[in-house]
């Protein structure tokens, strides 16, 4: 009798394991896409986050008011016109007809006016709030939205296209807790922080981002996020089928290059720049003459090619290159060259010596590549008798850190390294005008400029951003290191067709379909 | 004790798990204190040879990412390995040692009273007691040996206690108190070289947990940090390179395993007679 | 027996209480102001935000009033939110609680599976190579580091053999996981196992049963193993800890959704209410299972039921 029910309960396992595999086929022919990514969204409120991993999941659920070709040119969005008036200060938007939410209310222009006021309003405290711009007000008549600004404010168009500028509808935070509900081609399921968040297509949605082709609903059904944070695991679930599309690992994404098997997609479009930056305000790292020598024994061929697996750039400007007057070679001129001997020499003048060396942190924080970056400016540095002692932290905790640190005056000097995404240089803005992100702002002179690039269009300001990129590398208190950086690479299965990166490594699935 | 300890392993005739122990341990230790003479590149050179080369007799161990020698890595690794285990172990036991001690002569209301909040730290897994002070003490290697060797004092005031105790409970301690010496002097001079040579038998247990605890934290970022060739680290710097280049993975995991391995033989036949854990728990 | 079990569940409070007030400590170990380390980047840290913060923590009250505090929030169910994204800590715990026990369950199941079977091989063949030989092989299953381990299976099981998925938590997901914490565990077992049997081997019934001619395996397994395994059940709850220990690592390496998932990122991102109220839960976890462990045991064995 036992034994009959111990066969009876093998049976049962095995029908069930064949269910299991059943069910995994099925899933497969449906039209649904599982993506693996390390690290999860912190929340899918885009006035509540700014990290690429959050907005790149926000962004796939709410539109822009406009969106951005290849070249940089403006086309519509949820705003079918737009106009600015000729002192640069009023800025009007015509809002689309028959724009639906997900929960089926209308989107329309006061909608917009709600969303737009939530995101400047302090009590939301959004990390953005500056990169919306001098906004006094605005209004509404008919279908139009209105914006008043203080001052001009010329990066504004741009940044509406922007993953940071996310129009979420008015119901999403009508309660006391937010619910993300937008216009965009996915609509919200269900989100199990840390383990996945699940999307499905919005069968009414209509697209005008010209970097997407399919006019509608995007093709596939179902979109699942996976956390793996295991980038072994990753690769794992890529080769074993278990996910279509994952972040790779830097190790191994030369080899699927090569494997018919699999497809690398790299942003072109990331509008990222990796950055190093210096405790300036503190001695000896308040002597440009230091600094500059530091930036010169950074080895960043290397970083690229050794600690990234070639699989970026160096670049030159404080500004990501592709961006509005970022001129790669004009930042060269202005730059220091790679020169240990020379900068050993400025160092061994200054009285740092190898047996009296200069002693440093490179703080930074923990991510693919970065880590083995962080390792050869090490070494780098121990060249020209600098002597650097790493820290690591996660990389929100790393921003929590430094927004200490910068404010310090005294203490251990140190070099720190950050990596800076937009759509537009008024980035710059953000980072490095008083108090600035994480307080790294600089001085009067540099404020000065910022705001004054603002007010300014076309040439007028490509010429004031390249005065004020100037001044960030001639002082050395930046030394631009590489581009892209983060979140750029993306490693699908051959059977997935379509997938594509957008501005800033957003992800769009719009065009995606799964050949059989 | 001694005389306990001897009879005891001839009794369970595990000799040659001793000896297994002993002989690894043996020239794990002194790898590691020889490796500058042993090394043949820099450790923390890069380009001393190819990236990611397979073991050759060039490379023993292969070379990393950045063309570093990894033998060489693992051989100086060992004594920072060995080093965190060895700080960590002798301040928990000094530290939980003396508060096993305060404990078992200090009177019956504090006795209780440190003895229940010892029992409850016990009951926590120690690697786990290292993460959560390595997570509010921030990584680093000496965050990750303080957290270590806290994580141990639960542990090792627990044995001081039951050993304490045991002697405690002795005619001549009767005799002693008695005859009115002290309680400081009594520890010192009677109940001390007593249980010393258990406690050192102790002291190779938490070695081993110590050193797995390291490279736990290391492989989750927490630890030692990178270029530092602490084995827990290599270990977790180089986990990417799984299929392209096993040896950065298997090499300091093998380093991890002998050490904790030969450290566990040796204690575990001895540990029977000291730990209390396993005098029955009440 | 009634009197016992209320002694223990009183232990237990007891205990539960002292560690909710020493994770309350805990924040003080932050070097620097607590609530600088705990807000998020500057641009969101308004000086309100960041006194309404400390008032919450109570950080200008004594420690002990601090401590009480907590101890008041806590006992209330309250565990704070977290730092990021500002959820419930203790919703976002027990929502993944099951999970964890789940794992933890199946990896305990896996240890007793191999644990139990080795110790008693070793047991009855002790003093001889297999005692040895096997011993050794349970040593060297502890001293695997167990995150090592996880890798190394799931590139055999799911790249090369492909019989097993990598992530997730789905039943099938659960497999590698148990398995490696199994064989990690296993060791802890069988070392029981071996000296309870032992301890029982020496005992005068087990003489009588042999002089009496019984057989061996029937002297083995009857009257030997049974109450062996009584005090093996002792241990469980031992294991027990250490697995869900053990098990932050694995749960991360699997990508399990368990509360140590939860736990090893709020270390990460330093979300400090998140860490202690992980604490927390996991204490209670482990008082729970180790005091109806004691309260089962003590059914089971007969000397225990009497007193």
């Amino acid at each position: 009798m036992k034994k009959h029910h111990l066969r009876k309960n093998i049976l049962a396992l095995l029908a069930a394991v064949a269910v299991g595999t059943g069910l995994s086929i099925s899933i497969a022919a449906a039209a649904d896409l599982i993506v693996a990514r390390a690290v999860d969204a912190d929340s899918l409120d885009p006035d509540k986050t700014s990290t690429t991993q959050s907005l790149q999941m926000t962004n796939l659920i709410f539109d822009t008011m406009l969106t951005m070709d290849k070249n940089g040119s403006l086309h519509p969005g949820l705003a079918s016109e737009w106009s600015v008036a000729e002192d640069g200060k009023t800025y009007t938007f015509t809002i689309r007809d028959g724009v639906k939410c997900h929960d089926g209310s209308v989107f329309d222009a006061s909608g917009a006016k709600a969303r737009i006021d939530r995101a400047i309003d302090p009590a939301t405290v959004n990390p953005d709030r500056s990169l919306w711009g001098p906004i006094t007000g605005t209004s509404v008549e008919g279908k139009v939205l209105k914006v008043s600004l203080s001052e001009p404010y010329s990066p504004f168009l741009s940044f509406l296209t922007g993953i940071q500028a996310g129009f979420v509808c008015p119901s999403a935070f009508a309660g006391a807790d937010f619910k993300p509900i937008g216009t965009g081609p996915f609509k919200f399921v269900s989100w199990t922080r840390n383990d996945n968040l699940q999307l499905e297509a919005n069968a009414e949605y209509q697209n005008f981002n010209p970097l997407i082709e399919n006019p509608g609903k995007p093709h596939i059904d179902k979109l699942t996020f996976k956390v793996i944070p295991e980038a072994v695991a990753r690769m794992a679930a890529l080769r074993s089928g278990e996910a279509d599309v994952v972040e790779p690992s830097l190790e191994e994404t030369t080899d699927l290059k090569s494997d018919s098997n699999f497809k690398i997609y790299a942003a072109e479009l990331s509008g990222q720049q990796v950055l190093a930056a210096f405790s300036w305000k503190i001695k000896p790292l308040d002597n440009p003459e230091i600094r500059k020598a530091i930036g010169m024994a950074m080895n960043r061929d290397a970083y690229a090619n050794i600690a990234f697996e070639g699989l970026v750039n160096t670049s030159n400007c404080p500004v990501a290159p592709k961006l509005f007057a970022t001129d790669d070679e004009l930042c060269a001129t202005w730059g220091a060259e790679y020169d240990p001997d020379g900068a050993k020499l400025i160092m061994e003048n200054a009285g740092f010596t190898a047996e009296n060396p200069l002693k440093i942190k490179i703080i930074a924080h923990k991510l693919s590549g970065w880590d083995q970056m962080h390792q050869i400016m090490q070494q780098d540095l121990a060249a020209i008798n600098v002597q650097a002692e790493i820290e690591t932290r996660e990389v929100a905790s790393h921003f929590d850190h430094m927004t200490n640190e910068n404010e310090r005056t005294d203490g251990a000097p140190f070099v720190w390294t950050m990596g800076m995404s937009g759509v537009d240089p008024d980035y710059l803005n953000l980072l490095w005008k008083r108090p600035g992100f994480v307080n790294m702002g600089l001085n009067e002179q540099v404020d000065a400029m910022l705001d004054e690039q603002r007010r300014l269009s076309g040439d007028a300001r490509a010429a004031k951003i390249h005065e004020i990129e100037k001044y960030l590398i001639q002082n050395t208190y930046t030394v631009p290191l590489l581009s892209p950086g983060w979140n750029w690479l993306m490693a699908s299965s051959a059977k997935v067709e379509g997938f594509k990166l957008g501005f800033m490594v957003s992800l769009l699935f719009n065009d995606v379909t799964l050949k059989q | 004790m001694t005389s306990t300890i001897q009879t005891s392993v001839q009794r369970r005739h595990l000799p040659f798990s001793v000896a297994l122990g002993l002989g690894l341990a043996i020239v794990i230790i002194m790898a590691s204190l020889l490796s500058p003479y042993l090394m043949p590149f820099d450790p923390m050179r890069m380009a001393a040879g190819p990236r990611l080369t397979a073991p050759s007799m060039k490379y023993l161990f292969g070379t990393d990412e950045f063309g570093r020698d990894l033998f060489s890595r693992v051989l100086i690794g060992g004594r920072l390995s060995l080093g965190i285990g060895i700080t960590a172990v002798v301040s928990g036991l000094l530290v939980g040692g003396l508060v096993g001690l305060f404990a078992a002569f200090s009177g019956r209301t504090i006795e209780t009273v440190l003895l229940r909040l010892i029992d409850v730290l016990y009951s926590f897994p120690d690697t786990l007691i290292a993460l959560a002070l390595v997570a509010f003490l921030g990584p680093g290697i000496g965050n990750a040996t303080l957290a270590i060797a806290i994580s141990l004092v639960p542990f090792y005031a627990r044995v001081t206690y039951g050993l304490a105790a045991a002697e405690r409970a002795k005619p001549y301690i009767e005799a002693a108190r008695l005859a009115r010496i002290r309680s400081g002097r009594l520890v010192r001079v009677h109940v001390m070289p007593n249980i010393t040579q258990s406690l050192i038998v102790m002291g190779t247990l938490g070695f081993s947990s110590a050193i797995l605890s390291a490279s736990g934290l290391s492989f989750l970022g927490l630890g030692v940090q990178p270029p530092s060739p602490e084995w827990g680290a290599i270990l977790a710097a180089g986990r990417n390179y799984i299929t392209k280049a096993p040896w950065i993975l298997i090499f300091p995991g093998l380093a991890i395993c002998l050490t904790v391995l030969s450290f566990n033989l040796i204690g575990d036949s001895l540990r029977d007679i000291v730990d209390p854990r396993r005098k029955g728990r009440s | 027996m009634l009197f016992l079990i209320s002694k223990r569940v009183l232990a237990a409070c007891g205990t539960v209480i002292a560690v909710i007030m020493l994770s309350g400590t805990l924040i003080h170990l932050v070097p620097g102001d607590p609530v600088t380390a705990m807000m998020a980047q500057s641009v969101s840290a308004t000086p309100e935000a960041m006194a309404e913060m400390r008032a919450k923590l109570g950080l200008d009250l004594p420690i002990w009033q601090q401590v009480l505090l907590y101890l008041g929030q806590v006992l209330q169910g309250d565990l704070g939110t977290t730092i990021r994204g500002n959820e419930s800590v203790a919703t976002l715990l027990l929502q993944r609680l099951p999970n964890t026990f789940a794992l933890a369950v199946s990896g305990l199941g896996v240890a007793l599976a191999i644990g139990i079977p080795l110790g008693f091989l070793a047991a009855v063949n002790r003093g001889r190579i297999a005692d040895t030989a096997v011993m050794i092989v349970a040593v060297l299953g502890v001293s695997i580091p167990a995150f090592w381990l996880g890798l190394i299976m799931m590139q055999v099981f799911s790249l090369k053999l492909g019989w097993l998925p990598v992530a997730g938590s789905s039943w099938r997901n659960i497999i590698l996981p148990a398995l490696t914490l199994g064989l990690t565990y296993c060791a802890l077992v069988a070392r029981m196992t071996r000296s309870a049997l032992i301890e029982v081997l020496n005992e005068d019934y087990i003489r009588t049963a042999r002089a009496k001619g019984l057989r061996e395996h029937e002297v083995l397994l009857v009257h030997a193993l049974r109450p062996a395994l009584i005090s093996i059940v002792t241990v469980v709850g031992l294991v027990f800890a250490y697995l869900l220990g053990g098990q932050v690592i694995i749960e991360n390496v699997f990508s399990w959704n368990g509360i140590g998932r939860l736990a090893i990122q709020a270390m990460l991102e330093r979300d400090y209410p998140m860490i202690q109220g992980f604490i927390v839960v996991f204490a209670i976890s482990v008082v729970i299972v180790s005091m109806l462990i004691d309260i089962v045991y003590g059914f089971l064995d007969p000397r225990m039921r009497h007193r």
